[in-house]
Order: structure tokens, then C-alpha cells, then sequence
């Protein structure tokens, strides 16, 4: 087990590394225009211009050019040229509100999603499966910020039920206010899981429900309720633990942009999209290798995890 | 200075008229401005409170040297004051220079070189600090030294080209000479300028301490004299302009509030339904697009009211670059706007005008009838048509520039569809905001038309005209897009840039307007209204006062007596 | 984006040996055959494939509505008023406000705050909308498979080369990079070579979708190429002599291929979607080109007094999305029944 670790681990940087390189490389290369003159942004004077391009050394080799940038981003010391803040900063004032969307959703979307799948394969083939199916269907098929728009202007200004969007920070006005701010957040941005979740645990409920072990368990005696908890749920749980993984990294990693956006979260994601807006390439680049970290991080502890509960994979 | 509503920066050089503009002659007279001085204040309303406003985007500066838009100016108004400044009134008092932390207006030399000024005494900053007279040189120096967009305004004085060039900080001006025993101040220029008492005006000269830094001060603002003071200033978050007691400089406004607290709230949605809902005293920008019209109807006079600004909104014709090198067809164009449709792109935030001039300046003149026909009536798009053909250029391609600001966007998209309307095979090509400038202030770029606007840097005409004046055309950073060079509308310029007396010179600016319009040298359409939209907190009665150059005065807001 | 291509990922299960489709063989039906009497019994799947034909009907008829009400996508009408119902309307208030539906020839949904109108727009958003959503999944299809192909087949040095690609592929954001990609291009167009697309063709959000989609499917496909290369009709295959490109092309892939295909309505619905997001902000279809994303990017700033701007494109893109979710949940319970319950205990 720790060989695995070791060697998913020690992959992990490497990609990393990969990433950094590739990320570079995009908003460097491929994009027509002088890099100097993306970097400026918008409010850019040739004297910056030229600053920038010696700085940073654009008339010097990729490779060097490359170095300096990682070395700025994992210094802090990644200044954005739109307007003189430090990009870090900005990175770390944003993930807490990121954070908050990111997990209070994603614990919505996971017990509702798995509740309903799990209630929608008992009670498979009867209209309440076919209600609950269609509804997820339908939440999967609404697009998220068009849900949000509607939420926020209906709920918020006309009900006057929620506020207008924006974020409150815990701190200077209280828990309450707070979790009012996030509520239409989190439910729009779980509508769009809920319905994936559901129909997928229903599926795998629905395999494990006929193999044969369960039939077994049924056989020895074992109450219906205990085959269900113990051996059907856990393993119809496994495939959807690993998507959670995989998605909760989708969404911390910027996946959540569209929500931030719509309800003026000014997390990581709108930070990106504000930037990405302006050409603003230093927030950018830094986000998306934070963004690429996230990703990776749970990608592999999804691994790990999977490992450790399936000895099969362990030694693939 | 060109604004867009996020609120950007006019790029250093490439928004500034060129040095050889600024060859405005004085005469004896003394400077432009008729010396009432006196006290600008309206002494009603309450005083004390606090209150929370929002705003869009951060100014790009909180440094008085560096900052060039208006959300700048308007929040460093308050907090600085140059030697002269505008009285705190609306309309045409407000327009008036009058003397700040200067005893009184400048004494100007026949030839009209040298201005003579002298700083009150016992003046201080916020932080207690004594004010010297060398620090009115420091602050010019950082103008200069930090390539601020106001640079060029400055380089008219003795000694200051040498100085730029040779950048050092510390060296001398010698065309500034200032004596901390006396607080008396020389200025000396290369050339008599008319405009240079609005130049001392403007916020580039506001007066700062002699040892701040020659660096961008916007994380940490300097002390300044003025009725507020900035604290917590955090960028792209906000700041507070803070009541400052111990201001009392004769003729100068106190303020009311004792705390005003700037927000960004980059959502106007949000600031518009915070407003209403009276979560939010104040919001800078215009209301959402969508809620205007609501706005409009439930507040207008309580809470809510438009004004128009100092400002044209055109689009320039290229006079180098086929086919608007033809007038007929600069005429055609300018019979085929719309511009009623125009005003509704703005959601009628732009009042509709044939001038060129906007109405708030000397020099206007409401230019009727309208050689276009009727600004808000149908245009004339047979016309249009028949003066395409009859100069042979239907079906030629154009490419309409705008930049990726939504309203020059959809502007240029505008003119695109009307040239296609008309006969010929038109595109926009949008471009970034940031290279729009250098870009189509290159003659290189050969851009046939496109989307402009300008807002005055100062009460002048001068300021608007140089936008079409022969005189300023250059190969590089040009702001005459157009390259108009109209030998009649040059003499009238140059005759009237020479005279420092504004009113004696009215006349022959109201006459460059209707050359300018009537020769159809640009395609304009009218001017931008902003608006002022409070909570019910706020005493809308008595405390606004809406000024021509810095639009809402935040000196003059205050809460309702309760 | 691309949540429900991880549940995809998760549900693409091999397919039984042979190219067929699992289910239970009646004396003389092939088993597509008998997928297809599977699907006919779907009712909900056969009304929202019928859905889905109409949807692209509608779309394809966009210029015959655009003859009906006299206009063009692009061209706006800002200051010319009609009448309705008797009264003569000002299609936009000078204050920028547009006229509602009308539910006449012109402006039969309304206009927009630029003056066009909405039903014309909403036809040809649609046009836009499916083309790319269609291309993209193919181009995505087409690069996964056979990326999965000769990663699973081949292994060793390919399949090591092109699984780190793809993990390194994996590890990017899909949504930043796909805004990031759609911004850079929209403004500077894409120049490879002698291949120059301009900033505003819809070829640049397709091949950006198109090619941010593919990692999600070359995994699941390699992983059913390398179980499937050991079974018996491959080594048959080969002793026969064929070639590594025959057994790909030949026997791999149309098994692969019938499983895409069951993911293909889901996979476009997907697509779909994704282009509604990045228009939305913006790194998607470019103005004045009409896409439901932006006519929701333009609907959302007047939602208080012009709703329909936004109701309007969003229902339909959510009615396409969702015709092509049933319909594709019903081929897949088609083609591969295992996933369905079995009713018959």
C-alpha cells in the first residue's frame, strides 16, 4: 500500500510539472500578440511594456522565461498588471468563498443525490421512480447560470426572501447572514449533481441488487434492511464516492465559475473569469495551476482511497 | 479624457494633445477665470452621519499625480487641493476656477508667461504636517517623473522636457520657482498657454507632502488638505473618505458626512437592488439597464435624477483613407444615424444633440436647424443612399473599429449595420481596450471609422476641439482618429486658443462647432448622462449638487434631518 | 462542465465479445433488432426523440421564419415601431426597453434590446447551438476512440505515451481552460500553420469543446480496448493473419463504437450545454453570431423588465438538453439492458 502511495504521489508532481509547463505554454505561445503586451493587460503604457518584457524576459529563451514565472508564483509574488495586486492574495482571499460554495454543495448534491438514487431503485419501475427520474433529468438539463439568474432575481430581489447575491464573510456579519448568502448557491449549483447522482446510484443499486452475493445474503436470512445497508448501498457507493471525488475537485478547481459568477461570490473562479475578461494573464495562469493542484490532489487521493478498498488496483 | 464605464484609465501618452498645442497665447489680461472666489458652499443640510456607497471599479489611482478618470478625480477631489481649484456649485459657477490653497488668483505677465502665486500660510495636512511652498515643485516632479497621463499638460514649463528626460527624481525645475519663507511661487512656461490656469486646476497639481515617495501611492495614500481624508484603503475592495475637523481653509467647502464608505460591487444588478431596497445609500454608476426604467419612474426627483455630462460620443471618419475621404460621403453617413436609436442603446443615458460642443461649455451653441436633420427624428436615409452612389463608392468594404467595452461594442456594431443599410459592405473589428488606443492612433492601422467618445479634462472648449484640430495630427498615438484638417477650422482654433479670455472667445468656438458638424468631418451624436441614485437616508433635496467637472460633489451629500 | 461525462466514464462497462448487444435472443431477431423493439416500448424516449427531430427541424427552418417575419438574425429594428393589436408599439422604449411576444409574424417572441428579433434569433441560436454541439462531439468521438484504440492496443511505449498525456490533459480545469482558449482565439483567431479561422467562426468554440471533451472519453475507451484485445475473437483474428490496423479498425472498433454510440445523445446534450456556458461569458459564439448563450448573456441584464429575453433561449436549450438526456437514456437502456432492471423477478 505505501509503494502505491509513493508512486501515485510522486506522479502527482509530475503532472504537476507537466501542467505548469502546458499552462505556460498556452497563454504564452499560442495566443497571437506580444506576450509583454498580454501581461500589460489593459491599462498598459510602453514604459511598462518594456519593463515588463526585461523583467520577465521575454527576449530571453522560453525555458528561462518559464523559470522566472514559477519562480514569481511560488514566491507570492505573482503581481497582477491589470491593477498592482498580488495575484496570490487575491487567490487566497477567493478560496475561502470558493470553498464554501464548493463543499456546502457538494454535501447537498451527495446526500440528496444518494438518497434519492437509493429511493428511486427501491421503489424501481413505479411512478415515483419515474417522477423522481424525470425531475433529475430535468435538473441535469437546465443550464446552472440560467437557474441562478432566475433564483437570485425571483427569490432575492422580488420574494426579497434571499439577498440580492454577493457573499458575507462570517466574520463581520454573523452565521446566519452568511449561510443566507450561500443557500441559493448551493442548491442551484447541487441541481445540476443531484440528478447524476441519483441516477447512477440507482443503477448500481439496481446492478448489485440481482448478483449473486446478494442473493446469497438474502438466502442465509439476513434481514432485507441489512442486505440493503451492508452489502448492496456499500458497494453500489463505491463508484459514487469516486465520482464525488472527482467532481468535488472539478468544482473547487474553477468548475463552480458560472455560480460565482451569477451570484457575485467573488471566489476563485470569478476571479479567473474577471481576469480572463481583461486579459489579465498572470491571475490566470496562477489560477489555473491552482485550479490543475486541486484536481490532482483528488484525483489522487480518489486513488488512494480506491486502493485501499479494492486490493485488485493496488497492484495494476 | 476618453472614459468607458469600467472606468479605465486613458493611457498616458496616447491620450494627451501633443506639445504643440499648447502654444495658447495670453494677453495682459488676467487669467481666465473671472476672480469671484468666495465661498462655494451650500450651507444647507445636515452635517455628520455616515453612509455606504458602491462603485463599479476601483479608480485606477488613489494617487493624485497618476490617477486620469473620473472615478479618480471625483474621490480625490475631496481629499486634495491644488493651488487653484473649481468652486463646489453646479453649471457654470462651477466651472469657475477660483483660488484653493492659493491666497488668491494668479498674477499673470503681460506676455503671458509667468504665472505669479502665493500659498496661504498655515496651511496644513490632514496629518498635521505643515504645507510648504517647494511642495507644489516635489508634486509636479512626481507628475513628470512617474509618466503620469497628466504629464504633458505640465511640460509646458521651463525645464521640464530637460527634466523628464534626463529622469532624475530630485533634480530641479527651473521653471518652477518656490520660496517656503514668503509661500510665494513662480511658474514660468515656454509658451503662454490659456488653458493653464485650468492646468493648475486639475489633480495632477494637487498639492502632496515634499516627501512622497516617487512611487505609485494608491495602497497608501499621502496626507492631502482637503475636507476628507482616505483610510482603509484596500484595492479593488474599497476605501473611506473620512471627515477631516481640522480643515478650514478660507473659501473652501467643509464637509458634511463624516464618513463616506466606497464599496466595489462590480455587479450593477446588485448595487441598483441594494440601493432600492435601501441597503445602500448611494451607487456611482448609472442602475442596471434593467431596473433604469423602474428607477426612473418611482424616483425621479426623490431619490433619483440623470445629468448630462461634459462629453461627445462619435465616430470618427477617416479624411486619409477611401471611401470617407470623400465628403459626400462623411454627409452620408451623417444623414443615415439614428440617433434616437443611438440614445436607446444607452437606455437613454445619452441625450441626443447635433453639436459636436456638449451643452454644458462656453462656447455652445445649439446648432439649429440641424444640417442632418432633426437629432430626434427619423434620419434620412434616402439621402444617405443617393450620396453613396452619386460618389461611386457603393459596395466598398469597411471596417467599423470599436473596442471590447460593451457599449463600444454594440456602437460599432451599430454603424456597421447602418453603412451596410446604406450601400456598402461594412464590419466591426473589435479590438482590445488596452492596444485601442495605440492602435487606432496609428496611421499605419489606416482604420476607416469607428467609436470615440471624449469627457472634458477641464471646463475649456479647447479640450474638446484639439480632437479635430489640424494641428494635432501625428504619425504615432494621434487622437485626431479622423485626421481632420480643415484649413478654415484650423484658423478659427488657432485664433481662439490664443485668447485666454473664455467669453471673449465663445463666439468663435460656437463657430468651430458648426464647422465641425457641418462640414460632417465626424459622425457625432450626442452626449452621456449620468445619474445619481441615493437611498432615502440620503437628503436629496438640499445636498446635490452635480458638478461639471467632477460630477456628484461628495463634499456636498448629507443625510436627511431627522 | 462535463460532470455527467465522469458518470459516463463510470457506466461504460465492456460490452459482451462478439460486437453484440447483450439481451435475450427470440428465435430469429438479431439483436439490434431486438434493441430497437426495446426502444419502441420506451414511450417517454420516443416522445423526446420526436422532440429532439422537431428542435432540429425548427432550427434547420430558421431562414424560412426569417422570410415569414422579414428579417434577418443580425439586423436591428431599434426605433421602428408596429402595431399591435390595434395600438402601435415602440419595438424599444427610449429607454432601451424591448417589446414583449407579440405572438404576430414580426417579432413573434419579442425583440431584443438591440431591436432583433427574438423569434429569428432563437431559430438561428439554434442552428449555432446544435452545429456546434453536434461537430464537437463528434470531433470528440472520433479523437477518443481512436486515441483509446491505439493506446489499448498497442500498449507499452504508446500507451504509456498517450495515458500521461491524457492524465496531464485530465488535470486541467475544463472549464478555465476552455474559457481561457475560447477568449485568446475569439480575439486573435487561431492560426496553425496554413490553417487560419478567424475570431468569429463557430469553428473556434467546437474545436475547444471538441477537444476538451476528449479526455473524458479516451480513458473509459482505452480501458475497454485492453480488456477486450485478450478475448478469443481478437486472437482468432490474429492467427487468422490479420494485421494490427485490420484488428483495430476491423474488430476493436465496432465494438467500441457501439458503446460511444449509446453515450453519443448524452455526449451532444453535454456539448450543448457547454457552449451555452462559455458564450455566456463571453469565450464562446462571438456577437452579433446568435447562440443561446448569448441571448442568455444579453437576457440576464434586463431580467426585470424584459423576462422573456431570458425565459426564452433558456427553456429551449433546457428542452433540447433534456430531450436528448431521455432519448439518450433510452437508447443506452436499449442497447444494453443490464443496467435496467429487470422487472420480471
Amino acid at each position: 500500500m505505501g509503494r502505491f502511495v509513493i508512486r501515485r504521489l510522486i506522479g502527482m508532481v509530475v503532472v504537476m510539472f507537466a501542467v505548469s509547463v502546458l499552462t505556460f505554454l498556452i497563454f504564452n505561445v499560442i495566443p497571437n500578440g506580444a506576450p509583454e503586451d498580454r501581461m500589460a493587460g489593459r491599462n498598459s503604457t510602453p514604459v511598462q511594456i518594456a519593463a515588463i518584457r526585461e523583467e520577465w524576459g521575454f527576449d530571453k529563451p522560453l525555458y528561462t522565461q518559464y523559470l522566472t514565472t514559477m519562480k514569481k508564483v511560488l514566491d507570492g509574488d505573482l503581481i497582477s498588471y491589470a491593477n498592482q495586486t498580488n495575484v496570490i492574495e487575491e487567490i487566497k482571499r477567493g478560496l475561502p468563498r470558493t470553498l464554501a460554495l464548493a463543499i456546502g454543495a457538494a454535501l447537498i448534491w451527495f446526500s440528496l443525490g444518494v438518497a434519492l438514487g437509493l429511493y428511486t431503485a427501491i421503489r424501481a419501475g413505479r411512478w415515483t421512480d419515474t417522477l423522481v427520474t424525470v425531475l433529475a433529468l430535468i435538473g441535469v438539463s437546465m443550464p446552472v447560470f440560467w437557474l441562478g439568474a432566475l433564483a437570485t432575481y425571483y427569490l432575492g430581489f422580488k420574494a426579497g426572501i434571499f439577498p440580492n447575491g454577493g457573499y458575507s464573510e462570517i466574520g463581520e456579519a454573523g452565521l446566519w447572514e452568511w449561510v443566507k448568502h450561500m443557500i441559493l448557491p448551493w442548491c442551484v449549483l447541487a441541481t445540476l449533481f443531484i440528478g447524476v447522482y441519483s441516477r447512477v446510484l440507482r443503477s448500481n443499486v439496481l446492478d448489485t441488487i440481482n448478483d449473486d452475493y446478494v442473493r446469497t445474503a438474502r438466502a442465509k436470512g439476513l434481514t432485507e434492511r441489512r442486505v440493503m445497508i451492508h452489502h448492496v448501498l456499500r458497494n453500489s457507493l463505491i463508484p459514487i464516492v469516486t465520482l464525488w471525488g472527482l467532481d468535488f475537485g472539478a468544482v473547487l478547481s474553477g468548475g463552480a465559475i458560472l455560480t460565482e459568477s451569477v451570484f457575485d461570490l467573488q471566489g476563485v473562479g470569478q476571479y479567473f473569469a474577471d481576469s480572463i475578461d481583461q486579459l489579465d494573464v498572470p491571475p490566470v495562469l496562477a489560477v489555473t495551476l491552482f485550479g490543475a493542484f486541486f484536481i490532482v490532489l483528488l484525483n489522487t487521493l480518489v486513488d488512494i482511497v480506491y486502493a485501499a478498498l479494492d486490493p485488485r488496483i493496488r497492484l495494476s | 479624457m476618453s472614459r468607458t464605464f469600467r472606468g479605465l484609465a486613458c493611457l498616458s501618452l496616447a491620450c494627451l494633445a501633443p506639445l504643440g498645442l499648447a502654444a495658447c497665447g495670453g494677453d495682459d489680461k488676467k487669467s481666465a477665470a473671472t476672480p469671484s472666489g468666495g465661498t462655494s458652499s451650500s450651507s444647507t443640510g445636515s452635517t455628520g452621519g455616515r453612509i455606504t456607497s458602491a462603485t463599479t471599479s476601483f479608480p485606477d489611482f488613489l494617487d493624485p499625480a497618476l490617477s486620469y478618470t473620473q472615478e479618480g478625480w471625483q474621490a480625490l477631489w475631496t481629499v486634495y487641493t491644488p493651488l487653484l481649484t473649481y468652486n463646489h456649485a453646479a453649471g457654470a459657477a462651477g466651472a469657475t476656477i477660483v483660488p484653493g490653497l492659493a491666497e488668491a488668483m494668479p498674477d499673470i505677465s503681460a506676455d503671458g508667461r509667468t504665472y505669479k502665486l502665493k500659498l496661504r500660510s498655515g496651511l496644513k495636512y490632514s496629518d498635521g504636517k505643515a504645507v510648504k511652498a517647494s511642495d507644489f515643485e516635489h508634486t509636479i516632479k512626481r507628475v513628470l517623473n512617474l509618466e503620469s497621463g497628466g504629464a504633458s499638460f505640465y511640460s509646458g514649463i521651463v525645464g521640464a522636457e530637460k527634466y523628464i528626460k534626463d529622469g532624475k527624481a530630485k533634480a530641479d525645475i527651473p521653471g518652477i520657482v518656490p520660496d517656503d519663507a514668503t509661500g510665494d511661487i513662480t511658474i514660468n512656461l515656454v509658451d503662454p498657454d490659456g488653458r493653464f490656469p485650468y492646468i493648475l486646476a486639475m489633480d495632477f497639481a494637487a498639492i502632496v507632502p515634499s516627501d512622497t515617495p516617487f512611487e505609485n501611492q494608491t495602497k497608501n495614500p499621502p496626507p492631502g488638505v482637503g475636507p476628507y481624508k482616505f483610510e482603509n484603503v484596500q484595492i479593488n475592495r474599497g476605501y473611506d473618505l473620512v471627515k477631516v475637523p481640522s480643515f478650514n481653509v478660507p473659501g473652501q467647502q467643509v464637509g458634511k458626512l463624516d464618513t463616506i464608505e466606497v464599496e466595489i460591487v462590480k455587479n450593477r444588478r446588485r448595487q441598483t437592488q441594494d440601493t432600492i431596497q435601501n441597503k445602500l445609500d448611494y451607487m456611482n454608476d448609472p442602475p442596471a439597464p434593467d431596473q433604469l426604467r423602474d428607477v426612473r419612474a418611482q424616483y425621479t426627483d426623490k431619490r433619483y435624477k440623470e445629468f448630462v455630462t461634459n462629453s461627445t460620443y462619435y465616430f470618427f471618419l477617416n479624411h486619409r483613407v477611401a471611401p470617407f475621404d470623400k465628403p459626400e460621403v462623411r454627409q452620408a453617413v451623417n444623414y443615415a444615424i439614428d440617433k434616437r436609436s443611438l440614445a436607446r442603446l444607452f437606455g437613454g443615458l445619452l441625450e441626443p444633440d447635433c453639436n459636436f460642443l456638449p451643452p454644458g461649455m462656453k462656447g455652445y451653441q445649439k446648432i439649429e436647424p440641424c444640417p442632418w436633420g432633426d437629432p430626434t427624428a427619423a434620419p434620412n436615409v434616402a439621402r444617405a443612399k443617393e450620396l453613396v452612389k452619386q460618389a461611386g463608392v457603393a459596395g466598398q468594404s469597411v471596417t467599423v473599429y470599436g473596442n471590447d467595452e460593451p457599449e463600444a461594442k454594440s456602437l460599432a456594431q451599430y454603424l456597421s449595420d447602418v453603412l451596410n443599410d446604406i450601400g456598402f459592405k461594412a464590419k466591426p473589428r473589435i479590438v482590445e481596450a488596452s492596444v485601442s488606443f495605440a492602435t487606432l492612433g496609428n496611421q499605419k492601422t489606416k482604420a476607416q471609422a469607428g467609436f470615440a467618445n471624449w469627457f472634458q479634462d477641464f471646463p475649456h472648449p479647447a479640450n474638446f476641439f484639439f480632437l479635430v484640430d489640424g494641428k494635432t495630427i501625428q504619425p504615432t498615438n494621434n487622437q485626431n482618429f479622423g485626421n481632420v484638417d480643415d484649413p478654415k477650422l484650423n484658423a478659427v482654433l488657432d485664433k481662439a486658443n490664443q485668447n485666454a479670455d473664455i467669453d471673449a472667445v465663445a463666439d468663435d468656438y460656437a463657430q468651430a462647432d458648426k464647422l465641425t458638424v457641418g462640414g460632417a468631418h465626424v459622425a457625432a451624436y450626442g452626449h452621456r448622462k449620468l445619474t445619481v441614485f441615493y437611498s432615502e437616508r440620503m437628503d436629496f433635496e438640499n445636498c446635490t449638487v452635480w458638478h461639471p467637472v467632477y460630477n456628484l460633489d461628495f463634499t456636498n451629500l448629507c443625510l436627511k434631518k431627522q | 462542465m462535463s460532470i455527467a461525462d465522469s458518470s459516463i466514464a463510470s457506466e461504460l462497462s465492456p460490452v459482451a465479445p462478439g460486437g453484440q448487444v447483450e439481451g435475450e435472443s427470440a428465435p430469429g431477431l438479431s439483436a439490434w433488432a431486438l434493441a430497437l423493439r426495446r426502444l419502441r416500448r420506451n414511450k417517454a424516449a420516443l416522445i423526446f426523440g420526436a422532440l429532439f427531430v422537431v428542435l432540429v427541424a425548427l432550427a434547420l427552418a430558421a431562414p424560412l421564419w426569417a422570410q415569414v417575419a422579414d428579417t434577418t438574425p443580425a439586423r436591428n429594428h431599434i426605433s421602428d415601431t408596429i402595431v399591435v393589436n390595434g395600438k402601435s408599439e415602440q419595438v424599444v422604449t427610449l429607454e432601451g426597453v424591448p417589446i414583449g411576444p407579440t405572438w404576430q409574424r414580426k417579432f413573434f417572441l419579442g425583440a431584443d434590446s438591440n431591436g432583433r428579433d427574438v423569434a429569428v434569433r432563437l431559430l438561428y441560436g439554434a442552428r449555432n447551438s446544435l452545429f456546434i454541439g453536434l461537430t464537437a462531439t463528434i470531433i470528440t468521438t472520433l479523437l477518443a476512440v481512436v486515441l483509446g484504440l491505439l493506446a489499448g492496443y498497442f500498449r507499452g511505449w504508446t500507451d504509456a505515451f498517450i495515458s500521461r498525456g491524457l492524465d496531464i490533459a485530465w488535470a486541467f480545469p475544463p472549464t478555465l481552460l476552455g474559457v481561457a482558449l475560447g477568449v485568446s482565439f475569439a480575439l486573435g483567431g487561431l492560426k496553425v500553420g496554413p490553417l487560419r479561422i478567424s475570431g468569429d467562426s463557430l469553428w473556434i468554440p467546437t474545436l475547444v469543446i471538441g477537444a476538451i471533451g476528449v479526455v473524458y472519453l479516451a480513458r473509459p475507451v482505452r480501458g475497454q480496448v485492453l480488456s477486450l484485445r485478450e478475448k478469443e475473437f481478437v486472437e482468432a483474428a490474429r492467427a487468422q493473419g490479420a494485421g494490427s490496423l485490420r484488428i483495430m479498425f476491423g474488430e476493436l472498433l465496432p465494438n467500441v463504437a457501439s458503446t460511444v454510440l449509446v453515450f453519443f445523445p448524452l455526449l451532444v446534450a453535454n456539448a450543448i450545454l457547454n457552449e451555452a456556458a462559455l458564450s455566456f461569458l463571453g469565450a464562446g459564439v462571438q456577437a452579433p453570431s446568435p447562440s443561446w448563450g448569448t441571448m442568455l448573456a444579453d437576457g440576464v441584464l434586463l431580467l426585470s423588465t424584459a423576462p422573456h429575453l431570458t425565459i426564452v433561449p433558456g427553456l429551449m436549450l433546457a428542452l433540447t438538453v433534456l430531450a436528448l438526456n431521455v432519448f439518450g437514456d433510452g437508447v443506452r437502456d436499449a442497447l444494453d439492458p443490464r443496467a435496467k432492471v429487470r422487472l420480471e423477478r
